[in-house]
Order: structure tokens, then C-alpha cells, then sequence
């Protein structure tokens, strides 16, 4: 048991090789790791020697991502992304992740009809059902018709299977600027996926504004405009019973540029700054007091 | 006067939206055909016909066909099994084939693409548990799909009778740990599979979930792991067969008397609700369940 046992990075966060983000992770303090799918077909040697790194290196995967767009559309487009669909899950099998991310659609094509989003996510999970994979559904804040947790949550709730929850991701909530009070509402257990970032400034009020700063400058939990914010959304989980892991998705175009070490070595910062200041979790106690 | 008591209690109607009517063959894959048929011979089968293009036979007794695959892709599944059989599908017999495995493909079921040759059947089927699959067939009231694909073997009865009057009672599958409830939700989604309540059990092995058929013709039984137990014995598979049989104690007579062996434990062991054979050949066990038909 490590202190930072329930925090892990996005390979999305670093440049560099497979091999080179997961042992930056691993020296960091880290004993999990968000996986890309890019992660796995970029790889030199394909998919499985990715999957085989992956396995190397120890690391558990907090998750596969992502898929988008998946749901409300209809005809030779629905057929496709199905298709689709089935790559990323063989992946996210392959590489022995238990989650598949998967964001609210933006697609102009795609239907907002609610019968049709709920069947389209219950095709999903059950899809990825008999791999043992369970779907974790997020509100992007720039979603054509869902965005924001609230309305994620109930089609969620909605499809009811036991393999398909939320996934949920500070930075869409700060910029959409939802409430957090609609959190209790939210069965613990059906939260897949908790994923933390914060970025550098308080109003992203278009949806323009809200996609360039999540793709490019997103930053570790307490290095944004939104600590307590996310302080208190990490506490509300807490409270709420959440067990899942917390994930640090942070996009970034300058730490696309910096030594791996020195990225992993905020995001370390990040988890120390979770769990000890924000969650008050104590420091495991050396081995040698539980050896008797 | 109205005798429908269903009308008068207002009780549903269960949905069998893929009309299955029952098990039309379940299927072995393995590389040695010939160790597996001596094992179904002992449990009373019979080989009845040859696939005219696959190394793929057929076995019968009474009601039950049993399809024994050693073609080179089904013996390739089941070397990843370290060599042991593999129960690798269960065909169900349907109302419509084409509509059945439209349906299931819409509601997110993985199709398998078929290998039929010239002037074979192509029966569709979608992806199961682990390698197994499930096959639909609509072609049995009419006339056995065997006389297409298969050659009868000269000389053998074709129809022989099923010993002690033994059918298909059910199918046991493994699955992972904490998966019973997405697995109960598969199959009530894709089968219209409905729960059987905790209390309610059948034969001497009662583990975990229980599902029945929409026609009442057959169960599923769910089986997690123990929480003690190592990784590579978690996967998830098409276990057993269940057999149902009036008189348990009978069939356990004749079955050993043409040398089966069954599981006798102070825990475990043949009695008037059921029985368990040895396991043969590393994989292939049988389960007698009591059964009043």
C-alpha cells in the first residue's frame, strides 16, 4: 500500500514513447496509468508489444480512452461507429483495462431523442459486457446534448446496466459551470471513473473557448484558478462513498514539452496535495507495524 | 364460464421475443475426437452422422444432439485450453434464425462470420461467454439441418433412445468474479433469460445464479469464483451440461455400470436430486439433476 495508490496519470499528460511515460510514471510514485488508444497503435511494435509494455511495466490501467460520438446516430453512420466501437474494446481488452471511456457525442448528425441515446448506450455496454469491460459515460462540456453530469447520470441511470456508469471529469463541470450539488444523486458505485484537472482561468462561456482550453491547457489539481472547487468535488466523492480511483487528465501543450520526470513530478505534487491537504488521508504506516 | 386463470389474476405473459423453443445441439471442440466420443458413448450417445466437408460428428441420444468439432479452428480453441475439451456452443432453437440474430446484433451482441461451404447450412450465430458461441437455428419442425450438413453413419440407428430417458437439463458457465450481475442482465436483455429466485434450486450443486429459458425448457446457471482463487482459475466459461432424469438414482446405476464414475465426497455425491460425474479428460463433466417430466 503507496500513498499514491488511488491517483494516477493520463498518458495524454507527456510526450515521449509508451515505455518512456510509464517509467516517468512509475519513478514519480505512481502504480496506475489512463491509457490512449493512440498509446497502443503508435506503438512500434503494435498493439501487443504496447499491451505487453503496459503489463512490463507493472502499472495497473485505470482505463482505455476514448470513444466518442457514439451515440444517436442512425443508419451507415450507427453501423460504423459500432465498428468502431469494437476496435477500441478489443484494445481496451488487449491492454487489460477494466474501462472504457466514452464521451458524449458532439456530432451534428447525431439525434438528441433520449430513447435513442439510452438504447445506443445500452448496445454499448453490452457490447463491451461479455469482455468484461465496463463503459464509463462523460458529459463533455461542449456535448450536443449531453453535457453536463446531471443529464449524463440519468441516461445512465436510464439504460440500467450493471457495466455502464459515469464518468466524471472536473474540468467539464467547472467549465460548464455546473453546481455540485446534483453529485448526491449519483450511486458511488456507478462512477467508473473520476477524472481531475483544473486550468488557469475562471469563464470559458462558448464552447470555442471550453474545447481549446481543454485540449491545450489544462493543469494538474492544484495548479488552477479552481482548488477549492475541486477540493470540494474530491470531498463530496469522498462522502458520497466513491472508492474509485481519482485520474489527472491534463491536457497541455507546454508540458508537452518538458522532461517527463519534471511533468510526473507535478502530477506527484498533485496527489500529495489530494490526499494529504485536501482528503486528510493519512500516510501508510511502515511495514514493520504490520508484521506482527 | 372462463377458466383462464391467468386472465383473472392478470399474471404476464413472459416475453420470448426470439421464440426460442429449446436446445437444438450443444457443441464440444476438441483435438482428440476419438477420447471424447468413448466419454459421450459411456454417458449414452451415440455417433449418428459425419459433416460431409468437417471433421465434425454428430451424437444423439433421445432428444439430445451433441455436435463433437475437431476441425481445425474449433481444436485451435480448445488447444488454448491446455488441450481439454471445450464446450464451445449452444445452438437454440428459434422462430426465426435471420430475425433472432438481427435482434441480438442490434442490442450489441458480437456476430461470429460463417464458414459454410457450397450447399452448406450457414447458421448464424453470435459471440458467448470466453471462445463459446451461440448458434440460432429455425429449421427443426419441419426437417433436421443434420441432413444437410451430414452423412448418416451406415448401418446405426439414427434415433436412439436416450438412456434412462435423460435430456437437456441445463448449462452451468463460469464467470468472473463480481460478474453475476452484468451476466444476469446479458441474458435477460439478448434471451429474455428470467432470474430464479435464491430459494429455489435444483439438483446437489446450488452455487450461485440461476436463470430459466423463456420456454421453460432449460436453465443457466452463473457461477463466480471463490475469492481465494488464483487469476488463470477466474476466466469465464461454458462449463458443464446438466441432464434431467426422472429417477437419478437409476441413470447413476446404469451410467456405472458403463463405467462412469461419479463424485462420491461425504459433501458431494450422488443422491435423489442429483449427481456429478468425474471430470474426464481434464474438462468434460456431466451433472444429473432430478427431474419430473
Amino acid at each position: 500500500m503507496h500513498m499514491l495508490d488511488g491517483y494516477g496519470m493520463d498518458t495524454i499528460t507527456m510526450a515521449g514513447s509508451l515505455e518512456a511515460k510509464l517509467s516517468a510514471m512509475k519513478s514519480a510514485g505512481f502504480s496506475q496509468v489512463m491509457l490512449m488508444a493512440r498509446d497502443l497503435v503508435g506503438h512500434p511494435g503494435g498493439v501487443e508489444a504496447a499491451a505487453q509494455a503496459v503489463r512490463d511495466s507493472g502499472l495497473r490501467p485505470t482505463g482505455f480512452q476514448v470513444l466518442r460520438d457514439f451515440e444517436g446516430l442512425s443508419g451507415h453512420l450507427h453501423d460504423y461507429k459500432v465498428d468502431i466501437a469494437k476496435s477500441m474494446l478489443t484494445m481496451c481488452q488487449a491492454v487489460g483495462s477494466g474501462v472504457l471511456l466514452a464521451c458524449s457525442s458532439t456530432s451534428r448528425h447525431a439525434t438528441d431523442e433520449r430513447e435513442q441515446i439510452v438504447r445506443d448506450l445500452r448496445k454499448l455496454a453490452m457490447l463491451a459486457l461479455p469482455l468484461g469491460i465496463r463503459v464509463a459515460y462523460e458529459a463533455l462540456s461542449w456535448g450536443r446534448t449531453v453535457n453536463d453530469y446531471v443529464t449524463s447520470w440519468e441516461l445512465v441511470e436510464e439504460a440500467d446496466c450493471p457495466n455502464l456508469g459515469v464518468g466524471i471529469d472536473s474540468f467539464h463541470i467547472f467549465a460548464a459551470q455546473s453546481s455540485l450539488d446534483a453529485l448526491e444523486d449519483i450511486d458511488p458505485d456507478k462512477i467508473f471513473l473520476a477524472q481531475l484537472s483544473d486550468f488557469m482561468w475562471h469563464d470559458t462561456p462558448t464552447f470555442e473557448d471550453r474545447i481549446t482550453t481543454a485540449r491545450t491547457f489544462r493543469v494538474f489539481p492544484g495548479e488552477g484558478v479552481h482548488s477549492e472547487q475541486l477540493a470540494d468535488l474530491v470531498l463530496r466523492l469522498e462522502r458520497m462513498g466513491y472508492a474509485g480511483d481519482f485520474s489527472f487528465e491534463v491536457f497541455n501543450d507546454d508540458y508537452q514539452q518538458l522532461p517527463l520526470n519534471t511533468v510526473a513530478e507535478r502530477a506527484r505534487r498533485s496527489a500529495l496535495w489530494l490526499h494529504q491537504d485536501v482528503l486528510h488521508r493519512s500516510a501508510p504506516l511502515p511495514t514493520w507495524t504490520r508484521q506482527r | 364460464m372462463r377458466t383462464q386463470t391467468h386472465d383473472r389474476e392478470s399474471i404476464p405473459e413472459l416475453p420470448n421475443r426470439l421464440g426460442i423453443e429449446g436446445i437444438e445441439f450443444i457443441e464440444y471442440a476438441t483435438a482428440r475426437p476419438q477420447a471424447l466420443g468413448q466419454v459421450l458413448e459411456q454417458m449414452g450417445f451415440r455417433p449418428v452422422a459425419r459433416h460431409r466437408s468437417r471433421e465434425v460428428t454428430l451424437y444423439r441420444q433421445g432428444a439430445m444432439n451433441l455436435i463433437v468439432n475437431a476441425n481445425h479452428d474449433a481444436a485451435r480453441v480448445e488447444s488454448a485450453q491446455d488441450g481439454q475439451p471445450v464446450l464451445s456452443a449452444v445452438a437454440f432453437r428459434v422462430r426465426d434464425a435471420l430475425k433472432a440474430h438481427t435482434r441480438c446484433l442490434d442490442l450489441g451482441a458480437w456476430s461470429v462470420p460463417s464458414h459454410a461451404q457450397a450447399m452448406e447450412l450457414h447458421i448464424p450465430a453470435i459471440h458467448g461467454p470466453g471462445s463459446s458461441r451461440f448458434y440460432f437455428v429455425d429449421r427443426w419442425r419441419e426437417f433436421s439441418i443434420y441432413d444437410i450438413d451430414f452423412k448418416p453413419i451406415p448401418t446405426v440407428d439414427v434415433q436412439p433412445p436416450a438412456l434412462e430417458g435423460m435430456g437437456y437439463f441445463g448449462v452451468v458457465q463460469y464467470i468472473g468474479a463480481q460478474r453475476s450481475a452484468d451476466w444476469l442482465t446479458y441474458y435477460e436483455h439478448m434471451f429474455d433469460f428470467t432470474a430464479i429466485p435464491d430459494e429455489e434450486r435444483f439438483g446437489i450443486l446450488p452455487k450461485g445464479k440461476l436463470m430459466r429459458s423463456p420456454c421453460g425448457q432449460f436453465l443457466w446457471q452463473l457461477i463466480e469464483p471463490e475469492p481465494w482463487m488464483d487469476a488463470e482459475d477466474t476466466g469465464e466459461c461454458l462449463q458443464r451440461i446438466g441432464l434431467g432424469v426422472k429417477d437419478v438414482g437409476k441413470a447413476v446405476q446404469a451410467l456405472k455400470a458403463r463405467g462412469v464414475e461419479f463424485v462420491e465426497s461425504s459433501r458431494l455425491h450422488p443422491e435423489d436430486r442429483g449427481a456429478l460425474t468425474r471430470s474426464m479428460l481434464g474438462s468434460v463433466a456431466f451433472e444429473l439433476v432430478h427431474q419430473d417430466r
